[in-house]
């Protein structure tokens, strides 16, 4: 992650949003400084030893900070980590992705652990220990309490009665989201820097397999192995707890030898699964793992997308094709260094590729209570080639450099495979005039041949897939007789350039969007070529292409025609560099979000009568009734621009997670 | 005698004339060029004699109803000109008003610039005024203008038409990019391929379907007991099976589907419907339109097997209000402000809605800049605080 200006500002903001301003004025410091000690910081902040190491403590519980010990250095350097500085405003997402896929105990527990930064175990389980008695107390006093509690329903509870009722409970939940990767283990490695860590193993490499330095193509070859396995048991270190639990055979495994004898899994009958679960380790350290819950988040977004593109069941059974798919995987984006040597390894299919999942797999997972035949249209047997729908494709996509290239290249492989069908191409001509009225009058649909159509659950559970696997954004691919696979990257490419379409059309109107697209087609493209291509008059099109160079989405070359370089002579090339725009478009939006930021700084500025007067412990709590009725109204509009504020900041999340992390 | 001689002389060579010029006209079309093999060739003049064809060639050309050109490949070489046009030939006045009659005649249905043709002429600029003032009142050559220099002045003899490049085909109308009619050629274009490209059926309202953050699905989909089946059937099917409130959407077709419009399917279509009554659009300007709407993304191309159909995108989105019904509308004045190709509400993200997205002073904003964000208007406005930022002003000196 590049560390630029409104990036640094972001994050300060971020941290100063959440653990307050002495955190944060360090922070900002480390950031703009670089590495430090604690005299330089001391320097440079002009705060007491006493004071800084209050803010590093809280940077550090919470992983904002790396530091280092160099062997017999009097002092350690810290160094802002401002990928989880950044990962702050992913809190909210974070918490609401856990409470849709593990409930809302386990969201309590993540929320709890987000809030107090690494948490050795045993802590955890004292706070809760005591949360829980607390809550009983409570129960044991009061009983009508508790009636209204259960009244109001289960969002309401946790006033009344904890959402994690027991420390088994808490056990049992802190299992699932280990084996889940969405939690992970703190060793003294992660509280060092990535550059830090490789010069570590280096280092150890060196002393181990090269005390003489690495000579020779062959030797650097395997220096450069030895390092990525080295990096890689640090990378496994964070994972020993889910080996443990793995040992004893996953939950999943367990409840499955449950399942056959009907016990119910959820709810009070949760009592056995719970005593299954082993004991955590009190004394080991856990942490939320972020790598994790972005292939999650990113997940929900590609269901988002598929939403866009087709409907919501198609998103849906889409949704439950990358969950399963996902299982496994720990992160969005391979490391160059640690997950290229793996390729010479014996498995390639688990780290080269996401893994495949089959139809049946899939049904198994969806819900009961989802219609299939929803969101895809209905035609007659003959109109449909089935050959081409069920299309295998063994390899993913080749990178493409020229896209007119690409196509010249995906057409010549289709015509070789599907010569042999035109005999069936030919008859579809004789009958097309006949099944003319399908789709433009419905009426072909609503009778007649209906009992052709009454298709079992797996056959549209397939047509779904294939609508996916055909969709031009490569959205799922056939990999196999019934096996489904996402390649990811051709995926994301797609997903960012909509993002990016949807800006330019939002800002320069369809007809920008065009002269992009036209541009991204065709390569550089002279200005005299463009209007015919478009269809526009010369100087709109003028207009509009000066409109969006200034906005960063098209580029223009001058080639001058001779030596001269005579303006009125030289050619003008229009071309458009998607990478270069995507990244001018990520800076704007931190941009965005660092000024979402500050205008909410600036309106607390101007409504700082009205919030000190919410600080006072008489008010606090019951504001509506002690404060002044214009004092309460603007107190609630500031809530609510607040709450509009942070709610853009997380969108824009959104956009930034796409472009950058996805 | 030696009159009579040359009487004789000059009628036979008038019949010789007559025989070879007739000769060559069924031998090629006009832009035929005959070499003097080709015309000894054509066995006219006897004894295969070089000096007799000379004279006759002489006689066709001053009659101008032979043209001689020089060739790179044959060398000399003539082409033949009709009856017609040789007489309007003759008629002119005097050799300067025909060499520039002859320059334009040249120059075909692509026209030429007066100022080419005074260069290639060599003569002055006032004389080559008269030549075409006379031409033009005769009715021999008309002005026309070109699409790819609308500022040059040029001419065309007045019995041809501009040529495609000279026009710009059939987008141009008299020199101007027609885009009206090219939105509304859109527009049905676009309309033809929704309704030939996806279903139009109807689904129950969302609310029964699965949300939109879809990954709803516990982990325990497959270790589900009995009993939580039967129950899960019993509240939440009927929701999507029974409900009442059903609306019309287009879907799209399932994988494999062979009926995708092509190009050729939507030129007959065009065609078929005469909506371009004076204007003949071929299957490469149809190909453009749909190009066109390609690249504003509204549709896609598909191929199945080896037919390349085109197919609307995001079917689910689209109006599915009917064209003649929008179109009634349009006549009546209502939504005149919206784009004759309806597409899908094009997709949005936080940065579009955002203040900041379509922000002016982007580049400027900055905190401690003459335009930052706490004093910014357009967030003002987006947060809907412009009525309190002047109501709150007095509230505000009020003791608490």
């Amino acid at each position: 992650m590049q560390v630029t200006k409104p990036v640094a500002e972001l994050c300060t903001l971020l941290v100063d949003e959440l653990h307050g301003e002495l955190p944060s004025r360090i922070f900002s410091t480390l950031v703009n400084k670089g590495r430090s000690t604690l005299p330089q910081l001391a320097q440079y902040t002009s705060m007491t030893p006493r004071q800084l190491r209050h803010g590093l403590a809280v940077l550090v519980q919470h992983n904002l900070l790396y530091h280092h010990l160099d062997p017999g250095a009097e002092f350690a350097f810290y160094e802002a980590n401002v990928e989880h500085a950044y990962n702050l405003v992913r809190t909210g997402k974070i918490l609401e992705m856990v409470d849709t896929s593990f409930g809302p105990a386990a969201k309590d527990v993540m929320q709890s652990l987000l809030l107090s930064g690494q948490t050795r175990i045993g802590d955890l389980l004292a706070a809760y220990q005591a949360k829980i008695e607390q809550a009983n107390k409570k129960v044991g006093t009061n009983d009508t309490e508790e009636f209204d509690g259960e009244a109001n329903g289960v969002n309401d509870d946790s006033k009344n009665e904890p959402v994690v009722k027991s420390t088994a409970h808490l056990n049992s939940i802190l299992c699932r989201l280990i084996e889940a990767e969405l939690i992970d283990v703190v060793h003294d490695k992660t509280f060092e820097s990535p550059a830090d860590v490789l010069k570590i193993v280096e280092k150890e490499v060196m002393d181990k397999y090269f005390p003489n330095g690495v000579k020779g193509n062959k030797a650097k070859a395997e220096f450069q192995q030895r390092i990525a396995e080295g990096l890689r048991k640090v990378r496994d270190e964070s994972k020993s707890l889910k080996r443990k639990l793995e040992q004893n055979g996953s939950a999943a495994k367990r409840r499955k030898l449950f399942s056959g004898l009907g016990v119910a899994t959820n709810g009070s009958g949760a009592q056995q699964d719970e005593e299954m679960d082993p004991a955590l380790d009190p004394k080991q350290v856990i942490r939320v793992n972020y790598e994790k819950c972005l292939v999650d988040l990113r997940n929900r977004r590609l269901v988002q997308f598929a939403t866009d593109m087709f409907g919501e069941t198609t998103a849906y059974v889409y949704g439950i094709l990358l969950k399963l798919l996902t299982k496994d995987i720990p992160r969005c984006r391979l490391d160059p260094v640690l997950d290229s040597v793996d390729d010479d390894d014996d498995d390639d299919s688990k780290k080269k590729g996401p893994g495949v999942v089959t139809t049946d797999q899939i049904l198994d997972n969806l819900k009961t209570s989802v219609d299939l035949s929803l969101g895809i249209g209905k035609a007659e047997r003959h109109q449909i080639s089935s050959r081409a729908a069920n299309k295998v494709q063994t390899h993913p996509p080749k990178k493409k450099r020229l896209i007119a290239e690409a196509e010249v290249d995906g057409e010549a492989s289709e015509d070789e495979k599907e010569d042999d069908e035109s005999s069936e191409g030919s008859d579809y001509d004789s009958n097309y005039e006949e099944t003319k009225p399908n789709g433009a009058s419905g009426i072909n649909g609503a009778n007649g041949v209906t009992h052709e159509r009454r298709m079992d659950r797996p056959t549209q559970l397939r047509q779904h897939l294939m609508l996916l696997a055909e969709s031009t954004q490569n959205f799922v691919r056939h990999c196999g007789p019934n096996e489904w696979t996402v390649d990811f990257e051709p995926v994301m490419k797609a997903l960012r350039e909509a993002e990016l379409d949807s800006v330019i059309e939002r800002t320069s109107g369809r007809q920008g969007l065009r002269l992009v697209r036209i541009l991204r087609a065709k390569g550089k493209l002279d200005e005299k070529a463009l209007p015919n291509v478009a269809l526009m008059r010369k100087s709109e099109l003028q207009q509009k292409m000066l409109e969006m160079q200034t906005a960063g989405f098209v580029h223009v070359q001058e080639v001058p025609r001779d030596v001269k370089a005579d303006v009125k002579k030289s050619f003008f090339l229009w071309y458009c560099d998607v990478e270069k725009s995507l990244s001018r478009l990520l800076e704007t939006s931190y941009v965005t979000m660092l000024h979402c930021l500050q205008v909410l700084e600036a309106l607390r500025r101007k409504e700082k009568d009205v919030l000190q007067t919410t600080k006072r412990t008489d008010v606090r709590g019951r504001e509506k009734d002690a404060m002044r009725k214009e004092y309460y109204e603007r107190y609630a509009r500031f809530l609510a621009c607040e709450r509009k504020l942070f709610a853009q900041v997380m969108r824009l999340d959104d956009l930034v997670s796409v472009l950058r992390d996805f | 005698m030696a009159t009579e001689n040359a009487a004789d002389d000059s009628a036979k060579l008038q019949i010789l004339k007559d025989a070879l010029y007739e000769e060559i006209r069924q031998h090629g079309s006009e832009t035929r060029l005959f070499t003097q093999k080709d015309l000894l060739d054509l066995n006219i003049i006897p004894n295969n004699n070089v000096m007799l064809l000379v004279k006759v060639v002489q006689g066709l050309c001053n009659d101008k109803l032979l043209v001689g050109t020089t060739n790179h490949h044959a060398g000399l070489a003539w082409r033949w000109r009709s009856r017609e046009e040789a007489k309007k030939y003759l008629s002119l006045p005097n050799d300067e008003t025909m060499m520039v009659y002859s320059i334009i005649d040249e120059a075909g249905a692509d026209g030429i610039w007066n100022r080419t043709i005074k260069n290639k002429l060599n003569m002055h600029e006032s004389v080559v005024k008269n030549c075409i003032k006379y031409l033009e009142s005769k009715g021999y050559i008309t002005a026309m203008k070109n699409v790819e220099h609308p500022n040059k002045k040029m001419y065309i003899k007045a019995s041809l038409r501009p040529s495609e490049r000279a026009t710009g085909g059939p987008w141009f109308t008299e020199g101007e990019l027609d885009t009206a009619f090219i939105q509304e050629l859109e527009g049905i274009v676009f309309e033809y391929i929704k309704t030939k490209s996806a279903y139009r059926g109807s689904q129950p309202q969302p609310a029964s379907a699965p949300k939109r953050g879809a990954i709803v699905g516990e982990l325990r989909g497959t270790k589900r007991a009995a009993a939580d089946i039967t129950n899960d059937d019993s509240t939440a099917a009927p929701s999507s099976r029974n409900s009442k409130s059903f609306r019309t959407v287009f879907l799209p077709m399932p994988a494999g589907y062979k009926h995708y419009p092509t190009v050729a399917e939507i030129a007959k279509f065009i065609h078929d419907t005469g909506i371009t009554n004076n204007t003949t659009l071929g299957e490469a300007d149809i190909q453009q339109l749909v190009d066109v709407l390609h690249y504003d993304g509204l549709i896609e191309p598909v191929r199945v097997n080896r037919r390349k159909g085109y197919r609307v995108t995001r079917a689910m989105r689209q109006d599915t209000v009917p064209f003649h019904k929008r179109q009634k509308d349009r006549e009546a004045g209502i939504g005149l402000d919206q784009p004759l190709v309806v597409g899908a509400e094009p997709l949005s993200n936080a940065l579009t809605e955002a203040p900041c997205g379509r922000c002016p002073v982007f580049d400027l904003c900055e905190e401690g800049g003459p335009v930052s964000p706490s004093n910014c208007v357009y967030f003002t406005k987006w947060l809907d605080l412009e009525d309190v930022a002047t109501a709150a002003a007095p509230v505000a000196s009020l003791p608490p």
